[in-house]
């Protein structure tokens, strides 16, 4: 029979540090009856900043190689992707975002689900981590900064940069009326 | 005594055997009475029907159907000298049997619905049987065997597998099918991306001199490459197969419109002492089949119409200078999601003075609004329904008659219905109609490496160059074809790929009409030609006008299905487009960066080709110039600092002003890229704040500052 040592090997100060921060959130999750006011969110990084879309509107996360190129396409359109059975739009998360860039090249494609009817895909610089964040917050964020705001800035604990929970429909609508505007 | 639940449930699904064994001998008895008399008609169609009426007979004795059975046999006697002396049909017997089978369908349907007695074949069985040679009256039971593949007499070489049936199935099970298979085409792409991500740490392991250490797991590595390799090959047949028999289960091909279309025109020349002859364009075309059924009817109403109130008689078409026989024509069209039709004849046309008569003495519309119309929207005026009764439609020349069902039929597929027509010419209906699922025939090409779909109904034909036929003129090349010159296109550069490359002697045109004009195209490769189906592209894109829609094909890659009529105006666009704007070319594996880069590029007013490898941008380079070549630093292959190095060894790129974007932002990695030749380098974190084009206008300007 094969032993294993079951010892945790010694641990990096990085992964330390992250460990440290993961148990601190363990420990600040919501009692059980508080859970209903917790909102599940996908949490992904654009450039140097954390943004988030509620967990229910994801649909997939796919590797980027799925999407195909348009020629003659819109600037803000990456190209076109299948997915059940329809093709569905990639958009440049960092255009919609008007980031200033990115910091790795995006390697997948998040298709979510806007509500307006029809699914769109995000590339994305990474593969988004479910995270559970206050929903009290979030509608407090949201009635500070009025309520057409496609993004509002959460703080959550143990991270030192705001999180930043993106309306998507509101986002696709606000650009949708700029190019319309311009 | 209560209906055995057994036979009531055969007889259900008899209905559908037989509808398909009436078609097949209608579609035949046409074909024998066109045949002319003393010529042969065309093979194997005696023996079809014969085999067909045989089926008949024996299928409707097996499950009790005696009276359909006993028609179905004096239909045989009547028709037996006719198969004997391998002749052409008289049309007096083809009415005959073309109403016995329209009275046995009815007689079945009535029969299933319940409705015992609704329909009397009696008068049709003496009808028939006044065909039938002297002696041949008796009735032999059909035996059950006939109906089981076993022909008492019947012509052999039957096809067991036509007659098998089918299952009836609810949409939403199709429709799951189909969203399964495109799970699975996902599924094969991701087992192609492991194989690649296997393949980038074989690589990692070769860079990293660990070969020789890790020569285990490396032959582990190597086996599960080849492995996932093969599983991906497996499953793109497989896919392939399915993709096949989900779309013969959805769709069914326009020609199968044919036959009632062809039994209306026939019955309608006989009914009105006409002539006329019906031709299908775009019969290859399959479509929705719950569509093409709902459109049977609306399109037998029109060219039943067509015959009776458009077509004039023979004698008036040759005072006028026409054929005797009428000419009717079905064109049918995909584009994306929609369908059009189009039912034309080119007989008298709609009298617009006569509709506004009508409509006016109707009530239909007031006398000011009638005159106020444009004639267009008066003869539109045949829809409404004030123009259904049979006193109108004489009075109008008849074309009204129930034009406002056809509308209703058409609208109640979410269509629209609308006519043209042109007085002594014709008039043309145009139908269309969404439908989900549906093909259309394809040519695939490529071009500056994107793959393109064309519709196969707008390829006029495929020549290769010569330089004997090429000519240029106002900057556009032209090409001599059959006596005509057409503009000639680089289909890369209409993409917005590459700028426009001369065709070399020998290689493919693509020419290419619609709506009566037509251009020349000038591709990297013909691939193969498909029947795909044709979906519309997302919002964010229904409005270039370039493209239908896009198409899956079996190994998952999409095509964009090109409009015909974007290409043959490709033209007038290049007249409208400035000429002196600045080139830059982008190199980066990343998708995202291409369209990023490209988007602020353009913004700064820049035409912009985008490049996914330095390998392909030194070919490029080799072609083509460019006023500013912006390119990633960390690219598969060769990557930026050496792509930069390459260009700056060589005498014709070394003065190119030439921007490195990288994700890294240590200076050490910016005096690498300096060092090797660039003129700058930026972070991909802040290339999108318009930094890029600050920088790529600054390095410009240093150039040409020398």
């Amino acid at each position: 029979m094969n032993v294993r040592d079951r010892a945790l090997p010694a641990a990096s100060p990085e992964i330390a540090d992250l460990l440290r921060v993961r148990a601190e959130r363990l420990r600040a999750a919501p009692a059980a009856g508080d859970e209903e006011a917790a909102l599940w969110v996908a949490e992904f990084p654009v450039s140097d900043e954390r943004f988030a879309l509620p967990l229910e509107a994801l649909r997939a996360v796919l590797p980027i190689s799925a999407v195909t190129p348009i020629p003659l396409s819109p600037p803000h359109v990456v190209g076109v992707l299948r997915y059940e059975g329809g093709i569905v739009s990639a958009l440049s998360l960092a255009s919609l975002l008007r980031s200033r860039g990115w910091r790795q090249d995006p390697a997948v494609v998040l298709v979510v689900d806007p509500g307006f009817g029809r699914l769109v895909a995000l590339d994305c610089e990474a593969i988004p981590r479910a995270v559970p964040i206050a929903a009290a917050a979030v509608e407090a964020a949201r009635a500070a900064q009025g309520g057409r705001a496609a993004a509002v800035e959460v703080v959550t604990p143990g991270n030192r940069h705001p999180l930043h929970v993106v309306d998507l429909r509101k986002l696709l609508e606000l650009r949708r009326e700029e190019r319309h505007g311009a | 005594m209560a209906p055995d639940p057994l036979i009531e449930r055969l007889v259900g699904e008899f209905v559908v055997e037989a509808d398909e064994l009436v078609q097949r001998i209608t579609r035949h008895v046409l074909a024998l009475e066109r045949a002319r008399p003393g010529a042969e008609p065309p093979e194997g169609t005696h023996e079809e029907v014969a085999r067909a009426l045989h089926t008949l007979k024996g299928s409707a004795a097996t499950i009790g159907l005696a009276e359909m059975s006993e028609l179905a046999h004096r239909m045989e006697d009547a028709y037996a000298p006719v198969l004997a002396a391998r002749a052409a049909m008289p049309s007096p017997l083809a009415d005959a049997l073309l109403g016995a089978l329209d009275a046995s369908m009815d007689w079945l349907r009535a029969r299933a619905a319940g409705r015992d007695g609704a329909h009397d074949l009696g008068a049709r069985l003496r009808q028939i049987g006044a065909f039938a040679p002297a002696g041949q009256d008796s009735l032999p039971a059909a035996s059950p065997g006939a109906a089981a593949g076993e022909p008492e007499g019947a012509p052999q070489g039957a096809s067991p597998a036509d007659d098998r049936g089918g299952w009836r199935v609810a949409a939403r099970h199709v429709e799951a099918l189909v969203r399964e298979l495109e799970g699975l085409r996902e599924i094969r792409l991701r087992v192609e991306q492991r194989a690649r991500d296997v393949g980038r740490a074989l690589d990692d392991l070769a860079r990293l001199g660990m070969l020789a250490q890790l020569a285990e797991p490396r032959a582990l590595l190597l086996g599960v490459r080849a492995a996932l390799a093969r599983d991906g090959t497996d499953l793109g047949e497989q896919l392939e197969g399915l993709d096949d028999a989900v779309k013969a289960i959805c769709t069914v091909p326009v020609r199968t419109l044919l036959e009632p279309l062809e039994r209306a025109v026939r019955d309608a020349c006989r009914a009105s002492g006409k002539e006329a002859a019906l031709s299908l364009v775009g019969g290859e075309i399959s479509l929705d089949r719950r569509v093409l059924e709902a459109l049977r009817g609306p399109l037998v109403h029109l060219v039943r119409n067509a015959v009776a109130h458009g077509i004039e008689p023979p004698e008036v078409r040759r005072e006028r200078g026409k054929a005797p026989a009428g000419a009717l024509v079905l064109r049918v069209e995909q584009q994306g999601n929609v369908a059009f039709l189009e039912v034309a004849d080119d007989g008298a046309g709609l009298d617009a003075g006569r509709i506004r008569e009508a409509a006016e003495r109707r009530g239909v519309a007031s006398r000011d609004e009638i005159q106020r119309m444009a004639t267009d929207d008066v003869v539109r005026l045949v829809f409404r329904s004030g123009f259904t009764t049979s006193e109108t439609v004489t009075e109008i020349s008849g074309r009204g008659v129930g034009l406002d069902v056809v509308r209703a039929q058409i609208q109640a597929l979410h269509g629209t219905v609308d006519v043209q027509s042109a007085p002594r010419q014709g008039t043309r209906f145009l139908l269309t109609v969404p439908t989900d699922v549906g093909t259309s025939p394809v040519l695939l090409v490529r071009a500056s490496g994107a793959l393109f779909g064309l519709p196969m109904l707008a390829l006029e034909a495929v020549v290769p160059a010569r330089s004997d036929r090429l000519h240029r003129g106002r900057g556009h090349a032209r090409l001599e074809h059959e006596g005509r010159i057409v503009p000639l296109f680089d289909l890369g550069a209409l993409a917005g790929l590459r700028q426009p490359l001369p065709p070399a002697e020998g290689q493919p045109l693509l020419v290419v009409q619609a709506r009566s004009e037509r251009a020349a195209l000038l591709v990297d490769g013909i691939l193969v030609d498909r029947d795909l189906a044709i979906h519309p592209l997302p919002a964010e894109l229904s409005t270039i006008a370039a493209y239908q829609g896009a198409a899956t094909l079996a190994d998952g890659e999409l095509a964009l299905v090109l409009r015909p009529e974007w290409l043959v105006r490709a033209e007038r666009r290049a007249e409208e487009v400035a000429l002196s704007a600045k080139r830059a070319l982008v190199i980066d594996d990343s998708l995202t960066a291409r369209a990023m880069h490209r988007a602020m590029l353009e913004a700064g007013g820049f035409t912009v080709h985008a490049l996914a490898s330095a390998s392909e941008a030194a070919a490029r380079l080799r072609q083509a110039t460019y006023d500013v070549v912006v390119c990633d630093v960390a690219m598969a292959g060769m990557d930026g600092l050496a792509f930069t190095r390459l260009l700056r060894d060589q005498a014709e790129t070394r003065a190119v002003p030439l921007v490195l974007v990288s994700g890294r932002d240590a200076p050490g990695d910016r005096a690498s890229g300096l060092a090797a030749g660039a003129d700058a380098y930026i972070s991909k974190k802040d290339c999108a704040a318009g930094l890029l084009l600050s920088e790529v206008s600054a390095a410009m300007a240093r150039r040409a500052r020398g």
